[in-house]
């Protein structure tokens, strides 16, 4: 098993010349300054040592396939969408800024339902993301919609309510 | 559509109105591989490891808030008890261990990191020694270190050598810190039946059993559970009271587990537990004495409190076993006097005593939270209130824990201000009697029959 830390201590006693180092072995931030100060090389195989992906220990490797995968079914192909609502004073025009932001986006509706209760409009929105369309781009541009004294929109994922409300 | 107009509009709700967030994503870094025969190497080794292991946490934690339109307040570290991995080095203090703790969170941008702690309830090692002895100088020199110590089990007893020491390491830490209120303190908590996965400060530390890196979620949401009671109205029979609690406490969980998860594919790593505990802030409406208060008593501490805190605790539980099969940390409804706006007033009105609090906590997740006491308080009746707290776990075969803080200069009734998430408190009477002959006891008080199990 290769060492699994390399310290300044460590540098100080290796002395001058190239130091190898096992690519899993973390170098302390110390140990490194250490290895500036004397002249130290620390070197990986024949080449400069780069620091490596933290390792998460045996379990990370097969942690995701032993979690339950209810409430999301095996191969569901729904993870790429989204929940927008809208609420807000009704006015011309409202229903098309909305679906506008989507449809430049490259996203597409699904499904639309849209109330008016005591004068306020209720919309709810069903987008399914396509191939590269960004969920934080698009959410960005439709929270930017609307303002006060208008509509406020709100955006989330929609394995959220799949969570929440589904057994 | 996939979802109910309603759905959809009452997950809306719960975020938008009654401050349903995901309490705290905790990455526990198993620091057993850092113990080296020189504490200097081993701090610097300490230091090391978390930084590379939780330099992500903070973005991973921002990006999955900002995509599940979730808040995620709190992003915290555990670490391995600190006695195990000074134990090598002999060193008899270890303020340099808390001092490369709080530089690592710092360095990643938590605000608190858990696991200056020993596991003492059936005896000391001289490194769990060293523990208590730095524990004081450790809290009060840094920021954002936090200590627990395990004082008792239920298959082990309570080791009131461990209680009667704890005191003093209390009022040092409390000294040390007296133009802050005794702040040091609230970064101070022992326990029985200590959690191993729990995912709150200032009890978080991973235990023995744990892998190398895991992803803890802990999920709140008083103020959702208050609104969906007050939605059921006062006459709804207490079966319907629960029901409602429990189908909650499943919603609240699922956005725990799904947190949790994505969090742990994001970084690489284990998904643990979720900790699905009702936890409330100082928050107006994020409070466990409101929810008390609409179950039906008209003030937190009245006679009820107790019956009506056991069936919110219980259903709590219930739901959240439902929503995940990973529930574990403490798991329940705390009751962190200072941090909850409800519980503040209820002691200011003389609703809550000391007295009735501790009867709260024989149902209640954890124990005697954030409670503060005058400055002056002797050891003996530290020890007195904390062998107490312990036996209510000890024989009821669950985690019992005391954050108490003796706040310095301050008598019964008198106001004191921490300031942020630790909140306000007003410093409650522990009564005239002591129990020096107890404290002075030495030995353990033995493990209950309930502990023999096998």
């Amino acid at each position: 098993m290769p060492k699994r830390f390399l310290t300044a201590e460590d540098v100080r006693r290796a002395g001058a010349g190239p130091l190898e180092v096992a690519p899993e072995t973390l170098v302390t931030p110390h140990a490194k300054q250490t290895a500036e100060e004397l002249g130290v090389r620390l070197v990986t195989g024949g080449g400069d040592w780069v620091p490596s992906a933290p390792d998460r220990g045996p379990d990370a490797e097969g942690g995701r396939a032993t979690l339950p995968h209810l409430p999301e079914p095996e191969g569901d192909d729904e993870a790429g969408s989204l929940i927008v609502t809208a609420v807000g004073r009704n006015r011309p025009g409202v229903l098309a800024e909305v679906t506008g932001v989507i449809g430049e986006a490259g996203a597409s509706i699904a499904d639309v339902s849209q109330r008016m209760i005591e004068g306020f409009f209720h919309m709810v929105l069903v987008v399914n993301l396509h191939p590269g369309c960004d969920f934080a781009t698009l959410k960005q541009q439709l929270d930017c919609l609307g303002g006060t004294d208008d509509y406020a929109v709100n955006v989330m994922h929609e394995r959220a309510f799949r969570f929440m409300h589904r057994v | 559509m996939s979802f109910t107009e309603r759905e959809i509009l009452e997950t809306i709700r719960m975020v938008a109105l009654e401050t349903l967030d995901i309490r705290t994503t905790t990455l526990g870094i198993n620091l057993m591989d850092c113990a080296d025969p020189d504490l200097e190497s081993t701090a610097e080794k300490v230091f090391a490891k978390i930084v590379h292991h939780a330099a992500e946490l903070t973005s991973v934690a921002d990006s999955i808030a900002a995509d599940y339109g979730v808040p995620i307040v709190n992003k915290r570290i555990a670490v391995t008890p600190i006695s195990w991995i000074a134990a090598a080095s002999g060193a008899t203090d270890l303020v340099p261990l808390a001092r490369a703790l709080d530089l690592a969170a710092e360095e990643v941008g938590v605000d608190f990191i858990g696991g200056f702690s020993a596991y003492v309830h059936k005896g000391f090692t001289r490194a769990d020694e060293a523990v208590f002895l730095s524990i004081p100088a450790a809290l009060a020199e840094t920021q954002r270190v936090c200590a627990s110590v395990s004082v008792a089990s239920t298959r082990a007893g309570i080791n009131m050598d461990a209680v009667a020491r704890f005191s003093g390491v209390i009022l040092d830490a409390a000294e040390r810190t007296a133009d802050e209120g005794g702040i040091a303190c609230a970064k101070l908590v022992c326990f029985c039946n200590a959690v191993e996965d729990n995912p709150f400060v200032a009890g978080a530390h991973l235990g023995v059993g744990e892998g190398e890196t895991v992803l803890n979620v802990g999920v709140s949401g008083p103020g959702v559970v208050r609104s969906a009671l007050e939605r059921l109205g006062p006459d709804a029979d207490l079966v319907a009271v629960a029901e409602t609690v429990k189908r909650t406490a499943f919603k609240i969980t699922r956005m725990g587990e799904l947190v949790g998860r994505e969090a742990a594919r994001r970084l690489g790593t284990t998904f643990g537990i979720v900790d699905v505990s009702l936890a409330p802030t100082p928050a107006v409406g994020d409070s466990i004495s409101d929810i008390l208060e609409v179950i039906g008593v008209e003030r937190t501490g009245a006679p009820g409190t107790i019956a009506a805190l056991a069936l919110l605790t219980d259903a709590v539980k219930k739901g959240g076993a439902m929503a995940s099969s990973a529930v574990g940390g403490l798991s329940g409804a705390f009751i962190p006097v200072s941090e909850d706006q409800g519980m503040i007033d209820a002691v200011r009105d003389g609703a809550l005593s000391l007295a009735t609090l501790t009867g709260m906590t024989s149902v209640c997740s954890v124990g005697l939270d954030m409670v503060a006491v005058p400055g002056d308080t002797p050891p003996s009746v530290l020890t007195g209130i904390i062998a107490d707290e312990m036996a209510i776990g000890m024989v009821n075969q669950k985690t019992t824990a005391v954050r108490i803080i003796p706040v310095p200069g301050k008598g019964p009734g008198e106001t004191v201000e921490w300031g942020g998430l630790l909140g306000t408190a007003i410093v409650q009477d522990p009564g005239q009697f002591g129990a020096d002959v107890l404290h002075a006891r030495a030995g353990r008080i033995p493990a209950p029959l309930q502990g023999y199990r096998n």
